[in-house]
């Protein structure tokens, strides 16, 4: 059935077709409207689940461990201050190899506080052992956490994941969602029978014990490596059962007119989109140029990257995000995988862009593939990282520190 | 290069005693590294700590494997297979334990050079506490050839540290000069470094009722087997007994078991805290010294 | 309310009604003489195995060190903020797992929280309240042994006027130690609104198991806050934890009392209160108070606030 929805609203059904049993959570924007939405269902009795508003993030998911602990199927969600709020739990969560699934809805980080999106809050959660989903459009959001129970619930994985995707642009956007059909949803994701952790009066299990012991401590940790290793694997068997049951790809490394292409730009979540189509521009001027989407971010897809990067020219990543000090994140990750690759990208360079939601125009896309162009062809140092920041940008932001200090004193 | 390992239980000092050497050896003008192993620290628990004192700057972190001198601050620790203080030792090393046992007593089972002395009867004495660290401190100073002022220098600035006030530091000099005349110098023979040669191997995937940390045998932390803690024994005369049941309600560990209307002490896991002593009303629980 | 029916008549009248069935193994990485795994111990023989027990960071935490557990009950260590947390994901887990079939309605559990009294007074205060207010169907066993334990002695919400830790060591400039009065938390509890809200010591096991017998008629938030003993803390032998623990309510220091529904009533007045002197003098953290010269103005001072305590709580209970 088709409808159009935000992808707030697309998470919610992902949460309500997955038959959730549980929904801890505390509001932020913009991830309200998915809470909402629940809340609204169990009320009128759509859905039987549990939702219960904690003091906070760290408690909501500490609750969340605790319920999937006991073996309920557990959904929650949350955005930027509140995922930094909780974090201490994320990696408790891994270590208790609890299924739950839990939503991010980007934003960007404080001080200064903001309100839009950018990846610094779900990029800082990269080694607490969460898988992690990135979603372009509100069908992948709802299509992704469908994927993520299913593959967080699998014997060779048991691990939460986060699936996340772009405040505003995507939380408050609608556009159109198949919803599927909740029998088909039940015969691709049948009930959380959980064998490894739970609680009742039968059989007492201690659970989260502290490990004193350092060659264990190292076993357990390396334990939920393997098992993200082992979540390549899964992932590759659901996406085939996904699209044969549903008829969508859901593939861990998406490609857009890569065929015959010597650049690329690498990106993640909803600019995507705005990439494509700079992409098509780019062509119509006849440079060989294609876009990669990384929708799988952990476990880390090294060997489909390795596929799609194969003996291109230049490779630019875009980074929505800033490590200072560093550059961007994904540039980091992905040039570190990629180093030891023989048929790896000639250059790759990075670029930091929508910073706090800020644009990325269809000329600041083409600026970082002739840069990269550049750098391949006249084998210039490049400069690592790249602010994607106008002239335009230059001006407004003028313009605001200038009536911040009293006065439009414009020198210019 | 001297390589020092302290075994001992919470409570009785021995990161002091680790330290004190410390102090005493730097202020000898030696390269110094003192270390206790920390976290789960339990008055009773074993404790390990160390001193690596050297002329050269020190290339170790962390736990010593191979001592050239050992301290154990009580005999029971012997017992203590999880511990296995007397692990990694060679038949160069020096081991010093405390003990009113003779040093026969201990020569075979051990193997190694074996000193011996009954240090909690001096701390009883001089102290009017069974802690250690001082006198062991002063034993291991003079062990390793530190001169007697330096151990005093020392002694002072660490008890000044831990806010003891001046009768308890000069009761401690005093211990600790004890301890240091108890033994003379060792000659240590400079062995070859034994941290054991290792293989690096795979670690597999499990399934998540293994390689999750659940405990599903629960109850079981008997299997310890915390009776070795202990130092002295409580022992029920139960011709003076009137089954009023205070012991076995008091004793935090669950080691006394109530059988046929007697509380009976589990002595695998008693700990030895002594509040069954200190509460029977009828003064029926007895105290013995552990290993008389 | 159910809580207001709940009969005041004692359940557990002398020491021979309290179980002899054990649900706590010996063997934990416990001090000598800890008074908080005495006071789990206790509560757990009532409580029993159907039971999870769910801990923040503290010296409890070492209960359970894989791969031994003390306890014949479930357990889940969370984090040091957010055992009440814990508690209410279990709860309400097994709630809608009993609802929607998926588990036998026998396999339900009692969820005791165990923390200390840093967690209880502090970093896990907010996750408390909130769990009170939402009237979480929990026990709370907050050990108060009056200071950080675990990460070696340092001054909580809760330390007592005039004692020393590692961080209020007493100087020439501070001689008095800890210079604040301790967060009263009962009251806390108490005006949070929670059903049941005891004070209790394991010096008093009778006292404390009837509060527990009788407190299972009540669902909701229920409180056992239980000044336990610590001898490496408290500076004393391990063998007199009872002894301080018994000195401490016969001197009115720690008054043994419940609220049930807000309404407080002491569960027992020493008829002759001794001295705060006798309580204080056998602890080393107090040492400071007596040597090299006593200080009998904080001596009076801790004497005065007792005192006065018990001459407004007796005056109310009239
Ligand atoms: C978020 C966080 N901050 C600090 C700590 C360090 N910590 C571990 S145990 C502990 C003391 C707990 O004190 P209390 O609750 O009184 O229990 P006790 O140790 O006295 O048993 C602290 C501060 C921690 N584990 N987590
Ligand atoms: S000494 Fe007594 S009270 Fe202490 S552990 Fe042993 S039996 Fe229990
Ligand atoms: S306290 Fe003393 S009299 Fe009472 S049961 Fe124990 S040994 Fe017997
Ligand atoms: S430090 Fe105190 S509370 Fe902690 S285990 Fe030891 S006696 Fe018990
Ligand atoms: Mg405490």
């Amino acid at each position: 059935m088709k409808k159009l929805m935000t992808g707030n609203e697309a998470a919610a059904w992902g949460a309500r077709l997955a038959e959730v049993d549980y929904i801890p959570n505390f509001p932020i924007t913009p991830q309200t409207e998915i809470i909402e939405t629940l809340s609204k269902w169990i009320r009128e009795g759509e859905m039987k689940a549990v939702f219960r508003t904690m003091d906070s993030e760290h408690s909501m998911l500490t609750a969340a461990g605790s319920a999937s602990a006991t073996g309920a199927r557990v959904f929650t969600a949350t955005s930027s201050q509140g995922l930094l709020y909780a974090f201490e739990m994320l990696y408790n969560l891994s270590g208790w190899r609890v299924p739950v699934v839990m939503v991010n809805v980007s934003r960007g980080l404080s001080a200064p506080i903001t309100l839009e999106p950018d990846h610094n809050d779900i990029l800082s959660a990269r080694d607490s052992g969460f898988l992690q989903i990135h979603c372009e459009t509100a069908q992948e959001i709802l299509d992704s956490i469908l994927v993520a129970y299913k593959i967080s619930e699998d014997k060779r994985v048991m691990l939460p994941t986060i699936v996340n995707f772009d405040g505003f642009y995507l939380s408050f956007t609608r556009e159109i969602v198949d919803v599927p059909k909740l029998e088909d949803v039940r015969k691709f994701l049948p009930e959380y029978k959980p064998t490894h952790t739970f609680f009742k009066a039968s059989k007492p299990l201690a659970q989260g014990t502290p490990v004193l012991n350092s060659s264990l401590y190292s076993y357990f940790r390396y334990q939920v490596h393997r098992a993200m290793e082992n979540a390549l694997d899964v992932y590759k068997e659901v996406k085939e059962e996904f699209n044969k049951k549903f008829g969508r790809p859901i593939d861990e490394v998406e490609t857009y007119m890569m065929d015959d292409a010597e650049y690329a730009l690498l990106m993640t979540n909803s600019f995507s989109t705005k990439g494509k189509k700079a992409v098509i521009k780019m062509r119509e001027k006849k440079i060989n140029v294609g876009l990669i989407k990384l929708r799988l971010f952990r476990p880390f897809p090294t060997k489909e990257l390795m596929k799609q990067t194969r003996g291109l020219k230049g490779l630019a990543i875009i980074d929505q995000n800033i490590s200072p000090g560093k550059g961007g994140v994904i540039y980091s990750e992905v040039s570190s995988e990629l180093y030891n690759y023989e048929e790896k990208p000639k250059v790759i360079t990075s670029f930091i862009g929508g910073l706090g939601g800020k644009n990325i125009s269809e000329t600041e896309f083409e600026f970082a593939i002739n840069y990269t162009r550049k750098v391949y062809e006249e084998r210039t140092t490049l400069r690592v990282p790249i602010l994607l920041f106008t002239e335009e940008d230059k001006k407004t932001s003028k313009t605001l520190i200038d009536i911040a200090h009293g006065g439009e004193k414009n020198e210019a | 290069m001297i390589k020092v390992r302290f075994h001992g239980r919470g409570g009785q000092g021995m990161k002091t005693s680790s330290r004190i050497l410390g102090t005493a050896a730097f202020l000898s003008g030696f390269f110094v590294q003192d270390f206790p192993i920390y976290g789960a620290e339990r008055r009773g628990a074993p404790v390990v700590a160390f001193t690596i004192i050297s002329k050269e700057p020190i290339l170790e972190r962390g736990y010593i494997f191979d001592p050239n001198i050992l301290l154990i601050s009580d005999e029971t620790l012997l017992l203590d297979k999880q511990t296995d203080p007397t692990k990694g030792m060679s038949k160069e090393s020096i081991v010093f334990i405390n003990s009113n046992k003779n040093e026969d007593y201990f020569k075979e089972k051990i193997g190694a050079k074996v000193i011996v002395e009954d240090l909690t009867k001096i701390a009883l004495e001089v102290l009017g506490r069974p802690i250690l660290s001082t006198l062991i401190a002063g034993v291991a100073a003079k062990l390793v050839g530190i001169e007697q002022k330096y151990l005093e220098e020392a002694v002072k600035e660490e008890l000044e540290q831990i806010g003891a006030n001046e009768e308890m530091i000069r009761k401690n000099i005093l211990a600790a000069t004890i301890g240091y005349n108890k033994v003379q110098e060792v000659k240590i023979e400079q062995t070859e470094s034994l941290e054991p040669e290792v293989k690096v191997v795979e670690v597999e995937y499990n399934d998540p009722e293994i390689s999750t940390p659940v405990i599903s045998f629960v109850a079981n932390s008997y299997l310890k087997k915390t009776g070795t803690w202990r130092v002295f024994k409580p022992i029920i005369k139960y011709q003076k007994c009137k089954s009023c049941r205070l012991c076995y309600v008091y004793c935090p560990e669950s080691a006394i078991k109530w059988e046929n209307n007697f509380p009976v002490i589990d002595y695998e896991n008693c700990k030895g805290c002594l509040i069954c002593v200190q509460e029977c009303p009828l003064k029926a629980i007895e105290i013995v010294r552990e290993g008389e | 309310m159910e809580a207001r029916k709940m009969k005041l008549e004692k359940k557990i009248k002398t020491i021979f009604d309290i179980p002899i069935q054990e649900y706590v193994a010996p063997g934990g990485i416990f001090c000598q003489g800890c008074g908080a795994i005495l006071a789990a111990r206790l509560i757990l023989k009532l409580l029993g195995e159907r039971t999870v027990v769910v801990n923040a960071a503290g010296c409890f935490t070492l209960a359970v060190v894989y791969p031994y557990t003390v306890f014949k009950a479930s357990w889940l260590y969370t984090a040091m903020a957010c055992a009440p947390a814990g508690a209410q994901g279990i709860r309400d887990a097994l709630d809608i797992l009993i609802e929607k079939r998926k588990i036998d309605k026998n396999e339900d559990l009692n969820i005791l929280v165990v923390t200390g009294d840093g967690a209880a007074s502090s970093i896990g205060l907010q996750s408390t309240i909130t769990a009170i207010h939402r009237n979480l169907d929990f026990w709370y066993l907050a050990y108060d042994n009056q200071a950080f334990m675990n990460t070696g002695a340092q001054k909580t919400e809760t330390t007592p006027f005039g004692a020393a830790t590692s961080t209020t060591k007493p100087t020439s400039l501070s001689p008095l130690g800890t210079e604040q009065e301790p967060l009263d938390l009962f009251s806390v509890w108490v005006s949070a609104g929670a059903p049941y809200v005891a004070t209790v010591s394991p010096s008093y096991p009778v006292d404390f198991l009837d509060k527990v017998e009788r407190a299972k008629e009540i669902k909701g938030p229920k409180l056992f806050h239980c000044l336990s003993g610590c001898p490496p803390g408290w500076n004393y032998e391990p063998a007199l934890t009872i002894k301080v623990g018994r000195l401490a309510v016969e001197s009115g220091v720690w008054a043994l009392k419940e609220a049930v529904n807000g309404t407080i009533k002491h569960t027992y007045i020493p008829k002759k209160r001794i001295p705060v002197e006798e309580y204080l003098k056998i602890q080393g953290r107090f040492e400071h108070l007596f040597k090299p010269v006593k200080n009998k103005e904080a001596i009076e001072e801790i004497q005065r606030k007792v005192d006065k305590y018990w001459e407004y709580e007796l005056h109310d209970a009239k």
